[in-house]
């Protein structure tokens, strides 16, 4: 299984155990506590706005860009000291959520689904923090409920997504397709889902998002059951999707299902970056730090490039 | 023997045994459903349904199946038909039973002679895995040889076998060859019944059945019912003082059954092995005459005598045997008062003397003391209306509790110290009249009581025609027992043990002033109950019959069976004695703490004296046989055998027939009882399956998937 540590993982940026997370009830307070206490560990800062709105100097600390050293200030007081501006809206981010059957399971306390809200109710929370517009657009095999990107529409996504309720068999190629031609500008998208679909099929179906210039981050949520099946006794086994039950001896399976599982992850790992779209694979047991992380590394790759 | 279904319909329940597959499949799958988020990858894995189904704990499967099978078999009720197996097998060990008829019927003819002949062939037909036993029977059965195949020994018991004097009971013997057949291992039983089948042997409600797959053959021997047979039935020995001896006049009754001519029989008198005097008869066919001898006189103990026919085919019969020995007055004390000018004991003491064989010595004493040697050899006193001293009071106590019997008639003058009020039933009271109409009546009697025994039958004595006028109130004590009450409730004979003797007390006159009992003729037979009671007098046995036991241990059964010799005392003082028994064998009776029986299996004269010694008069008991069986009325030997044998079954559709076999299936089937074991062993099994389930659920873990909202 690939591991979900994440390259920067620094001291100190452990956040809550998503066990811990669950039992909060409200998105918006969840979204704070995980992205403020992100923040407060992080040693980089992490807001990277274009605005030129002098906001406020602040010490310098070390991890700091030492571009941002206020040099005058220096001169001044003899002390570095980090120019703060306001950040500017420059962004649209939309979260494009997959509310099909197979996201309701969980071997734990926390659902996929369960997961993929809280993972999207942060990102968008910290985006709206960067005024970003932040948009949601949820589907199964079709699109569910769409909130356009807005400045303001912050709580109607953290709203949509507390309601957001697993339950319909999914597929990504004809929800994708609509929401390409919904979304008119060009802006980050996060893609969070299980991609129970063959590679391709979830490459053709993401493919035109990126061909329209939007900067794709995909997360791959899964369950530790899905990635190492551990189960013992022979058992029924229920597709949530389609409902069709098979008797399963894991024992006899477990070898093939972990190398067909692996080479699904592989391969969908391998066509996304050769697509250049942003992929990381979030087990549901781990902490969201390496969701946001990926995040920051893509808007950080995404305003070098720009 | 093959294993048999009583309700088969149960067998049904086997087809239990699927459920817990099904339950291990269907169940298991119910049960175990992991809710997965996509099967895209296990689809795909080439995999058999066959073995995805496979049942991974076989053991506990079998365990379950068992169970349910074994609980199945056991509402099945099976049971190991034994009856059907015989039935089947004609081949095979058997256990055979010989019964032979020893008793002294069988003397007829060569009739035993033929029975042990029948029995040879029998045994020399045995086969080499055959057991036999030899039982022997008459009144009782003993077992000769028990099952041996030791032929030698066989032939060896039955040359021993020879014709005693009891009577034939089959019941017995059956009950026998019943318990060896029981016990036997072998399956297939035969019982060989070899007797002249007399009907008296057999009632019918001996509760003999053989085992089933058991079958009895009668071989009957003999067979002649109709012999002209002669017998004395019956001796009768009144007896009569006559210049103060007793002479004996003996009347024997002669029977003849069958015949048909009218036959003359000499019938002869023998006493002490000599013959005194013989009588011709003529007796008609199946009539019956009484024979009566010149009496003579009896001045020895323990003279034995003999009423003797001629020989005929049946001789056991034929002779009576009888023991007698000159009769001990029994020593009666009057005791009455001085002062009085009339006699208050004058109808006592008449009535008390008035005997044909003087059994009464009656001495009277006008004082109101009682001396100790007034006392010596009483064995009854009569304290007649008297008012005693204290110091008479405790000795008539010791007197009493010695043994010996005491009434107490309350009168117009008679009074009991207060020292000695604890001696008497009751506490006397104050005189009571009745003098209204016609005075009072006796109005109960205790019939069951010594006293009252003799009067208990019609015309035995009359009580009712006594009148009484007067009677001392008497409250009895609690100890105390009523004999007699008057009409109006007042008790008139009470009765208090004391010690190992007696005290009564009458609570009127025993003369004529009070009442009229005295006067009535039932007054003298009263008297003479109330002596002997009191006494303690017992009446002894001339003859006893083949079959009965003596305990010459017990001093009470000695003086039943006649003994008075002081020769033979030493009986009753626990030295060793020896018997001769009339066929001239010896059983010792050694000197033991508890009971010596004595077997009278033999008819004539059992002879008892200490070992070594030659007395002149020996303690002799007579023993006749039992005349049941000279009735040669016959039972039809396949009747008995059917009342006895566990039928052979064969099923021919008759709705009789099919009940018997199935009352004989049920009986098997509740004797066996395999339905207890066969569900105790499902429990275990089902304990053991828990307890093995349990841990292997313990050790499999299984991991469920979870699914939420």
């Amino acid at each position: 299984m690939a591991t979900t540590r994440p390259r920067h993982s620094a001291a100190g940026t452990q956040f809550l155990d998503p066990a811990v997370l669950g039992r909060i009830g409200n998105l918006e307070l969840l979204a704070r506590t995980v992205v403020d206490g992100f923040l407060t560990g992080l040693h980089r800062s992490p807001y990277l706005g274009f605005s030129m709105d002098f906001a406020e100097h602040r010490p310098y600390m070390p991890g700091d860009d030492i571009r941002r050293i206020d040099w005058k200030l220096f001169a001044r007081s003899d002390r570095h000291y980090i120019k703060l501006f306001e950040a500017d809206t420059n962004a649209n981010f939309s979260v494009l959520l997959d509310l099909s059957a197979s996201m309701s399971y969980g071997s734990h306390s926390l659902t996929k689904l369960d997961y993929a809200r809280y993972l999207a109710a942060c990102l968008t929370y910290f985006s709206n923090k960067q005024r970003d517009r932040v948009g949601l657009v949820t589907f199964d095999h079709e699109v569910v409920d769409y909130v356009p990107p807005s400045m303001k529409h912050l709580d109607t996504i953290l709203h949509t997504l507390d309601r957001a309720k697993a339950g319909r068999p999914g597929s990504l190629a004809e929800p994708i397709l609509k929401i390409t031609e919904m979304l008119g500008r060009k802006g980050i998208l996060v893609v969070i889902s299980d991609f129970y679909e063959e590679p391709d099929a979830v490459l053709s179906a993401l493919g035109p998002l990126r061909a329209r210039g939007h900067d794709v981050i995909v997360f791959h949520v899964m369950d530790p059951y899905e990635l190492e099946f551990p189960f013992q006794e022979a058992s029924g086994f229920e597709d949530l999707e389609t409902g069709e039950q098979i008797p399963v001896i894991p024992g006899k399976l477990r070898a093939d299902y972990l190398a067909m599982m692996n080479a699904h992850l592989a391969a969908l790992e391998r066509s996304f970056t050769d697509h250049r779209i942003d992929y990381r694979l979030l087990d549901t047991s781990k902490p969201l730090d390496t969701a946001l992380f990926e995040y920051l590394l893509a808007r950080e790759r995404m305003s070098k490039t720009r | 023997m093959s294993l048999v279904f009583l309700v088969p319909l149960f067998l049904i329940g086997f087809a239990g045994v699927v459920v817990p597959i099904a339950v291990h499949l269907t169940r298991r799958q119910r049960r175990n459903v992991v809710y997965f988020p996509s099967l895209m990858f296990l689809e795909k894995i080439p995999y058999q349904e066959r073995r995805r189904r496979r049942i991974q704990h076989w053991f506990l499967l079998s365990l379950r199946a068992l169970a349910l099978a074994l609980v199945a078999a056991a509402f099945a009720r099976p049971f190991l038909d034994q009856s059907s197996g015989a039935a089947l097998g004609s081949a095979g060990p058997r256990e055979i039973v010989v019964l032979l008829d020893r008793s002294y019927s069988m003397e007829i003819g060569d009739q035993i002679e033929q029975a042990r002949s029948q029995a040879e062939t029998i045994l020399s037909d045995l086969g080499p895995l055959d057991r036999a036993s030899l039982v022997t029977f008459a009144r009782g059965a003993e077992v000769v040889a028990r099952s041996t195949s030791d032929r030698a020994r066989l032939r060896g018991a039955l040359d021993t076998v020879t014709v005693s004097s009891g009577a034939t009971r089959f019941g017995p013997a059956l009950k026998v060859a019943q318990t060896i057949l029981e016990e036997s291992t072998l399956a297939r039983g035969e019982v060989y019944l070899l007797s002249d089948f007399q009907r008296n042997g057999w009632t019918g409600d001996e509760g003999v059945r053989l085992p089933p797959g058991s079958s009895l053959i009668p071989i009957e021997v003999g067979g002649e019912d109709t012999i002209d047979n002669l017998m004395v039935s019956d001796v009768t020995l009144p007896r009569q003082i006559v210049a103060g001896r007793e002479r004996i006049t003996p009347t024997a009754r002669v029977v003849r059954r069958g015949g048909e001519a009218p036959r003359t029989a000499s019938v002869s008198l023998e006493l002490d092995g000599q013959e005194i005097q013989t009588v011709d008869i003529e007796l008609a066919p199946n009539d019956a005459q009484p024979v009566s001898f010149q009496a003579f006189t009896l001045s020895q103990p323990h003279t034995t005598g003999t009423v003797r026919l001629d020989d005929d085919a049946l001789s056991a019969d034929d002779s009576h045997h009888f023991v007698l020995s000159p009769g001990t007055a029994l020593s009666v004390l009057i005791v009455d008062g001085a002062g009085g000018s009339s006699d208050p004991s004058l109808y006592l003491r008449g009535a008390l003397g008035i005997s044909d064989d003087g059994r009464f010595d009656v001495r009277s004493r006008r004082s109101s003391t009682v001396r100790p040697v007034d006392l010596e050899g009483a064995a009854a006193v009569f304290i007649n209306d008297v008012q005693l001293d204290g110091g008479s009071a405790e000795r008539i106590r010791s007197f009493v509790e010695d043994g010996g019997g005491v009434l107490v008639a309350l009168g117009q003058d008679s009074g009991w110290p207060a020292s000695a009020a604890d001696m008497l039933p009751g506490t006397p009271g104050a005189m009571q009249d009745r003098l209204q109409g016609r005075g009072g009546r006796l109005g109960y009697l205790d019939y069951e009581h010594p006293v009252f025994e003799v009067f208990s039958g019609p015309r035995s004595g009359d009580f009712t025609g006594a009148r009484f006028y007067r009677a001392r109130a008497f409250a009895p004590s609690d100890s105390a027992a009523v004999l007699a009450r008057f009409d109006d409730g007042s008790v008139a004979l009470a009765e208090l043990r004391l010690g190992r003797g007696r005290v009564l007390v009458w609570t009127t006159s025993l003369d004529s002033f009070w009442n009229d009992l005295a006067l009535q003729p039932v007054y003298l037979p009263f008297v003479h109950r109330l002596a002997e009671y009191l006494g303690g007098r017992g009446e002894a046995l001339p003859w006893f019959v083949a079959g009965q036991v003596v305990d010459v241990a017990d001093p009470e059964a000695l003086e039943t069976a006649g003994l008075v010799s002081s020769e033979a005392a030493g009986l009753v003082e626990g030295l060793d004695q020896v018997a001769l028994s009339p066929m001239g064998g010896n059983l010792a009776l050694p000197a033991v703490d508890g009971p010596r029986y004595l077997p009278l299996e033999e008819h004539g004269f059992y002879t008892v004296r200490q070992p070594g010694t030659d007395p002149d008069r020996p303690f002799v008991i007579a023993v006749n046989v039992d005349l049941e069986e000279s009735n040669l009325g016959r039972v039809e030997p396949d009747e008995l055998a059917l009342q006895i044998e566990a039928p052979a079954i064969v099923d021919d559709g008759s709705p009789r027939l099919t009940q018997a076999v199935e009352l004989q299936r049920e009986d098997q089937e509740r004797r066996q009882s395999l339905w207890r074991w066969l569900l105790a062993a499902a429990l275990a099994l089902f304990a053991l399956e828990t307890v093995i389930s349990n841990w292997v659920s313990r050790r499999a873990t299984g991991a469920a998937g979870v699914v939420t909202g």
